[in-house]
């Protein structure tokens, strides 16, 4: 592990985030152009990476990294092998083109800067996750590949679609990512590792751990969610709402491709079971059928090829699921076939928008001669997605029906097997259908009238395209290079056992099974181009028909959702603090009698000493000042039953050897009572209680309750013996060293003076803040909802509502009390 | 051992308190807490345990009081805890009063404005 | 000892009683903050007429705080838990300040938010405001807040708590609007109550205990009797969880939030339910082992429920900094669910969340501030396009709340990732639920908080979304005192989301010596003789 390397290969995911944070700024020097020098970020961490291409193919593994958080056993760690490296081409490769494109696609546009800084965020994200060899530094990354695809896809703020798009995806993709990080912990307690490169050799031990089904679904539903598969597909053309450069970046090459990244990653660790094929292959073909035919159904071009991504996933995951040789190779292939071709047929698709001002393909035609150049990448993106030979998809195709007469971990269910290949011919031919559609519709047939006039971009705007699409086709025909460099050691880190491809061109495959299923997929292909019109037509009744979709099932879940909110918090936020004082005391009475349930005991009769004449006066007199201020109806009676039980405990501390704590009582109480007096002049006492009889039970049972609650703990607590170990040492030391008799005064001034020093900065404090309460004036700026609302007075009275400032100072606000 | 039957004295007061506290007019509220305060006063007083009238009060020229002499400790504490608690008391109280004149109400069901009875509903759109 | 008390040789017969070495020097850092705070806020009260001196004054008392604890912080993180016996008393018998790296680390986040919020406020200022007293009740508040932090003695523990309680009464109210009036009746009773049902549980703890001394309670507690100290615990867990707005007593905290100005909930958010929080930590934890077995249930039951609930509360909610409120409590349940878990990596987990939850927190009541003054509203459905008319108020925002949800990068992210690995690790299925499910409820209702007052153009209802034509933009002092002042502290918070080994360190060590009370025991000098 050289330190080059490891800088190096932190630089390739943290650069991108480096000149995001430039952009903005960039822009303002740069303007149009500024899409050219940032273009030079993904060109070099390409070139870069292209380096090397030529040690993965002797299976070599590259791991890298930083100490991030040693007090966790953190790293910043990096792993490469071939299949990362793969996804780090593409992702740098295509990244480059997009980033140019979109320089393009959004001349003039006022927040381009921001746009390309979001972009190049994403582009570091990803890098990050496909080369992150920690399970920490994987799922950072993951989840930030959610947090800037949020802002992409929200970048046309302006409209409801989009923010809702954004959040849609945010809240599939970024909650699926949760269980994923589940899934990651749960990895980590099974090995107690936190690296991926050495967690790989305990793929057989985890599988046969019980937990295993658990952490595989925790790991698949945050694959499932990110690539879009189903039930969570449905944000995927949602995200169409983005700018036609993410869609083709994020959402066709890089981003969805995270889960199947995530999937062919933990391969190794987690495949092979049959839990594992079972999962892949029929979430993966429901996803392709699925997504194929509601691709049919469309006449937007973004729409039309976002949908058939969704399939394209489905595809992979069958794939993946299968896991054996042949199938991984075709996964390999189809992976970098498709987003060669898909993201070319993306960025056609903006070049035709930018150009003619409209997408839906019903409004276009005859655009070969006026957009010729974009027309030919068309053809071989078209060509990619028909998996034509010359193509790399063309091998995806002949290795994937190979499924049909290989063993695999249904060896022997034919059946399994042979209806796998019927749905992988179904759903190829219905996305060579749809890619048809796009190429003749659009570029052939009579021009239509649009928007603009149809013209041709600017050269970053078919660049990209004829390059990918160019790239499809040489892949596919130089084939020693590719296998040996690219595929083999991609399948390789899948398959986790070297993988031999033989690619390669000859009349005897004319024959061969693979081929024949081809060459039955395209005649399907074009039967279904031909019938499009009727198909869409019933496709679209049925939909109608059903009356439902996953998409609307999102909105009814997450209004539901705010509507049950909504509920919930009236129902516990409702602003009556009667109420909320229940909740608390109800608390208050379980915490002092459930832990004395069933186990309280009174002490013995012969523990309880009699009292004296003097001590039950003072209970007596205490008891009736409490009932007459509980009953009270008048404030005079409140008032002086409110002083009889003050003076009742004065005496009682008197009375127990407190004489201090008797004379501050006295005070407190006289100073209480004076001024409660003062306020009651004013501030009315209702003459009864306004509680309902079904409020006073309920207050009187909780209160009974507390009581005896605070009676039975004080009771439990006396019959331990008191340690009296600091009052036996405030008797020894106060006059010897303290240097006072008082004992309790020492105390308060010497052994706990910080105690008084706190006491006195209360007072202090209540000072002023009642200064501060005092001097408020009325009718000050209003916050708040509803604040202009003026609550009614107390039942039974009505007040002028004084709009004048209202002071506490005598005259002005001597209202009388109506009592 | 008087203490156990004080137990039930300071539930009194306790139950009042409370009882009081959850009645929505304020001036109750406030008379409630002032009883309160009183009961945990005596509470704290009589886990300290109590003995008879001996004050913790060293003689004149003695160097340690009557082994008779109350627990001079939860003195110290509640002395602290009455200040406060006086103090807290008073600020409720001018607090109660000035909501009484700005709010119009003393009834707290009818102090809605932070939290109005007719809050709006969350809207429904992204 | 029966002839002694009037003997005269009674004075050779004292037991050990002072200290015999003087206070070291550096141990007078442990209560020099809370002095400074104290002494600070007494100048000026008397100050508080002369316009010019007073916020210069009290930023240069807290940054002279922050500098202390900064210290403070190296030091206990260096050789462990301070301590100091005010009096040279011997402990238990004096007042013991200790500080463990929870209290220091606490304390300073404390210190540097209110520093933020003192700067905020300077684009706040309304003089009336300022003549009653903003600046004495801040420093007041700091010093309650610090005193809390750094006290190991339960009863003043207490009267801490109730200098904070009433600094923040006063602040509460300051700006005297009714809504605040409103606010202050509902947070004033139902604080009033949890302080007191603290002093409850104290009269109960010293009556079966006979000390107040944490560190000496942590000792004699596990001997002691099972059923009260339960009862004892269950008392200060409701007093606590109240204080720090768990479900189902948390009413007070949206009820009186979004009341005062922006800059008093930004430093109310930050600091007054984290004190609950710490005392929890303190008692649940080191000082009441013994009643766990029984209170576990409650604990993961508050836990989850606040999970869960809060941040449907947030997604309820229409006015911005109620919404907040709601998001605030949300993470006192991650915190509870530390708790819940009695490991290290769950409770060092809760102390991680705790600090997060401190700076962010405040940070988010900054930028709703902020918000609110551009669309000059409080409800998010008058609020719109704040996205076009201020970047760095839009990226702050989206860092916070994502933050909030406990999504990496950010700060919040990580106390999350150790929630979820102590709860498998304690197979606590539920509570991983709960805690995964608050990050996508809280991410959701971040969302549409963001989506609607950033992201849309105009006020909801206008059809066509009309620019919202309320915006305004913000005057020079506002950019670079409020504005600027968030920016730094949503600063820090970046760079510790990224660089978050010394907050892991420090959590890690905390949540060993809660655990294990041996350090923090010594460090005070409790001498352990039966």
């Amino acid at each position: 592990m050289s330190s080059d390397l490891d800088v190096g290969f932190s630089l390739v995911a943290l650069a991108p985030f480096f000149a995001a944070l430039l952009a903005p700024l960039l822009y303002r020097f740069t303007k149009d152009s500024t899409g050219w020098v940032l273009a030079i970020v993904p060109a070099s961490i390409f070139v870069y990476l292209l380096s090397f291409v030529e040690s993965m193919a002797d299976k070599q593994f590259i791991s890298a990294g930083f100490d991030w958080i040693p007090a966790y056993g953190l790293r910043f760690s990096f792993f490469v092998d071939g299949l990362s490296l793969t996804f780090a081409l593409l992702i740098s490769g295509i990244g480059f083109f997009i980033i140019l494109y979109s320089g393009a696609y959004l001349k003039g546009h006022a927040h381009q800067g921001r746009f390309l800084s979001f972009m190049l965020m994403f582009m570091g994200s990803m890098l990050g996750l496909v080369l992150a060899d920690g399970l920490i530094t994987l799922f950072v990354f993951w989840e930030l590949t959610a947090i800037t695809s949020f802002l992409l896809i929200g970048f046309d703020h302006v409209r409801q679609a989009s923010r809702r798009a954004a959040i849609q995806a945010l809240v599939i993709t970024g909650g699926g990512g949760l269980f994923l990080l589940a899934g990651l912990l749960l990895l980590n307690r099974m090995t107690d590792l936190w690296e991926l490169s050495s967690i790989f050799q305990f793929g057989p031990a985890i599988r046969e751990q019980a937990v295993y089904p658990v952490l595989l679904g925790l790991v698949l539903i945050g694959a499932f969610t990110k690539s879009a598969q189903f039930p969570f597909h449905f944000w995927l053309p949602n995200a169409m709402e983005a700018p036609t450069p993410v869609s083709a970046y994020l959402h066709s090459a890089t981003m969805v491709k995270a889960g199947i990244y995530l999937l062919a990653r933990f391969s190794p660790i987690l495949g092979g079971t049959v839990e594992w094929a079972v999962a892949l292959t029929l979430v993966g073909s429901v996803t392709l059928l699925w997504g194929a035919a509601t691709a049919l159904r469309q006449t937007d071009l973004k729409q039309m090829l976002a949908q058939t991504t969704v399939a394209s996933l489905g595809l992979l995951v069958i794939l993946i699921g299968i896991g054996t040789k042949e199938a991984i190779l075709a996964a390999v292939l189809y992976l970098i076939g498709h987003a060669f071709y898909k993201g070319a047929y993306f960025m056609v698709a903006g070049a035709v928008d930018h150009g003619t001002g409209t997408r839906d393909i019903t409004a276009l035609g005859g655009l070969w001669r006026t957009m010729p150049v974009t027309f030919v990448a068309a053809v071989a993106a078209a060509a990619g997605m028909a998996g034509l030979p010359l193509t790399v998809a063309f091998f995806a195709k002949e290795e994937m029906y190979a499924v049909l007469s290989f063993t695999g971990i249904w060896d022997n269910l034919f059946l399994v097997n042979l209806s796998l290949v019927i749905v992988m011919v179904l759903g190829n031919a219905m996305m060579m259908a749809v890619g048809l559609a796009i190429l003749l519709k659009v570029f052939f047939g009579e021009p239509k009238p649009t928007p603009l006039k149809p013209h041709e971009g600017s050269f970053s705007l078919w660049a990209g395209a004829l390059v990918l699409g160019g790239f499809s086709i040489w892949a596919g025909t130089q084939l020693g290079y590719f296998s040996h460099n690219v595929l083999e050691p991609t399948a390789a880190s899948i398959y986790n056992f070297k993988v031999e491809s033989n690619l390669y061109y000859s009349f005897g495959m004319l024959t061969s099974t693979p081929f024949v299923i081809s060459a039955l997929t395209w005649v399907l292909g074009v039967v279904i181009y031909l019938n499009i019109s009727v198909i869409r037509t019933r496709l679209r009744e049925f939909a109608r028909d059903l009356g439902w979709s996953f998409d609307a099932g999102f909105d009814w879940l997450m209004f539901g959702l705010i509507r049950f909110s909504d509920r919930l918090t009236r129902l516990w936020h409702h602003g009556r603090l009667e109420l909320y004082l229940v909740v608390v005391f109800v608390a208050f009475a379980a915490a002092l009698l459930v832990p004395m349930w069933g186990t309280f005991t009174l002490p013995g009769v012969g523990d309880v000493r009699t009292m004296t004449f003097y001590e039950w006066a003072v209970f007596v007199i205490a008891i009736i000042g409490l009932a007459a201020v509980v009953v009270a109806r008048t404030r005079l009676v409140a008032i002086v039953s409110l002083g009889i039980q003050g003076f009742a405990v004065a005496m009682f501390f008197i009375l127990f050897g407190a004489p201090d704590l008797g004379f501050t009582q006295f005070m407190v109480e006289t100073l209480t009572v004076v001024i409660l007096a003062l306020v009651m002049t004013r501030l009315h006492l209702d003459q009864r209680d306004s509680r309902e009889p079904l409020d006073l039970l309920r207050d009187g049972g909780l209160a009974l309750l507390s009581g005896a609650g605070v009676t039975m703990l004080m009771i439990t607590v006396l019959q331990t013996p008191l340690d009296m170990r600091l009052s036996e040492f405030f008797a020894q030391t106060s006059v010897p060293l303290a240097h006072g008799s008082n004992i309790v005064n020492v105390i308060l001034v010497d052994y706990r003076g910080l105690d008084t020093l706190g006491e006195i900065a209360v007072v202090m404090t209540t000072g002023v803040a009642i200064l501060a309460l005092i001097r408020i004036r009325g009718g000050g700026p209003q916050t708040g909802v509803g604040a202009k609302k003026r609550p009614r007075g107390g039942p039974g009275r009505k007040r002028k509502a004084a709009p004048r400032p209202a002071r506490v100072s005598g005259r002005a606000s001597a209202r009388k009390a109506s009592a | 051992m008087t203490e156990y039957l004080m137990a039930p004295f300071v539930g009194a007061f306790f139950t009042a308190a409370i009882y009081l506290i959850l009645s929505r007019s304020v001036i109750r509220m406030l008379l409630g807490i002032a009883v309160l305060g009183n009961g945990v006063n005596l509470l704290i007083f009589i886990m300290g345990r109590v003995s008879p009238e001996v004050p913790p009060i060293v003689p004149a020229g003695a160097l340690r009081p009557s082994e008779l002499a109350a627990n001079p400790l939860p003195q110290a504490l509640i002395l602290t805890a009455i200040v406060i608690g006086f103090a807290l008391f008073t600020f409720l109280l001018v607090l109660g009063y000035r909501a009484y004149q700005e709010l119009d109400a003393d009834d707290t069901d009818n102090m809605r404005l932070a939290e109005p009875k007719n809050a709006p509903r969350p809207p429904m759109s992204y | 000892m029966e002839t002694s008390h009037n003997g005269p040789d009674a004075v050779s017969e004292l037991p050990a009683a002072m200290l015999q070495t003087a206070t070291a020097a550096g141990d007078w850092r442990l209560i020099l903050p809370v002095v400074i705070a104290l002494m600070a806020g007494a100048l000026l009260l008397v100050l508080r007429h002369s316009r010019g001196s007073q916020s210069g004054f009290a930023i240069l008392a807290v940054v002279a705080i922050i500098v202390v604890e900064i210290d403070l912080f190296w030091k206990v993180l260096e050789t462990g838990p301070l301590a100091m016996t005010m009096g040279n008393w011997l402990p238990p018998f004096g007042i013991s300040f200790a500080a463990d790296l929870m209290g220091a680390g606490f304390a300073l986040a404390a210190s540097v938010v209110t520093l933020v919020v003192l700067v905020f406020f300077q684009a706040e200022i309304v003089p009336r405001e300022q003549r009653h007293g903003f600046y004495p009740l801040v420093l007041l508040l700091l010093a309650g807040v610090t005193g809390a932090f750094l006290t190991g003695d339960l009863f003043n523990l207490y009267v801490w708590f109730e200098v904070m309680l009433i600094a923040s009464f006063g602040l509460m109210i300051i700006g005297g609007r009714k809504i605040q009036l409103d606010g202050a009746v509902k947070y004033g009773f139902l604080n009033f109550l949890a302080t007191t049902f603290f002093l409850v549980g104290l009269g109960y703890l010293y009556g079966l205990l006979g000390t107040l001394n944490m560190a000496d309670i942590s000792l004699v507690a596990p001997e002691a009797d099972k059923r009260a100290m339960t009862g004892i615990a269950a008392l200060f867990l409701l007093a606590f969880g109240m204080k720090a707005a768990a479900f189902p007593v948390n009413a007070w905290l949206p009820a009186s939030y979004h009341t005062p100005d922006a800059a008093v909930s930004a430093l109310f958010a930050g600091l007054l339910t984290k004190v609950g929080v710490y005392a929890l930590l303190r008692i649940m934890i080191a000082l009441l082992p013994a009643s766990r077995d029984v209170l576990d249930p409650v604990l993961t039951a508050i836990a989850v429920s606040t999970l869960l609930v809060a941040p449907l509360g947030a997604l309820a909610q229409t006015n911005l900094r109620r919404a907040l409120g709601f998001i605030v409590i949300g993470g006192i349940g991650a915190v509870f669910a530390g708790m819940a878990l009695p490991t290290v990596v769950g409770v060092a987990g809760a102390i991680f969340y705790a600090f997060h939850s401190i700076l962010t927190m405040s940070a988010l009541y900054l930028v709703s501030g902020l918000v609110e003054r551009v669309t000059q509203a409080t409800d998010t459905r008058q609020m719109g396009g704040v996205y076009a008319a201020s970047s760095p108020i839009s990226i702050m925002f989206l860092i916070l709340i994502f933050g909030a949800a406990g999504l990496p990068p950010f700060l919040g992210f990580w106390p999350k990732l150790l929630l979820a690995q102590g709860a498998i690790e304690n197979a606590d299925w539920l509570l991983l639920f709960a805690v995964l499910a608050n990050s996508i409820l809280t991410s959701i209702a971040g969302t549409r908080l963001w989506a609607h007052i950033f992201w849309r153009q105009g006020r909801e209802g206008a059809r066509s979304e009309h620019k919202n034509d309320r915006l305004r933009s913000l005057t020079p002092l506002e950019k670079w005192a409020a504005q600027g002042s968030a920016i730094a502290l949503v600063g820090v918070i970046v760079l510790a989301g990224l660089f978050p080994n010394l907050v892991f360190t420090s959590a890690g060590i905390s949540a060993q010596d809660l655990i294990n009370t041996q350090r923090y025991v010594d460090a005070v000098g409790i001498e352990v003789t039966p």
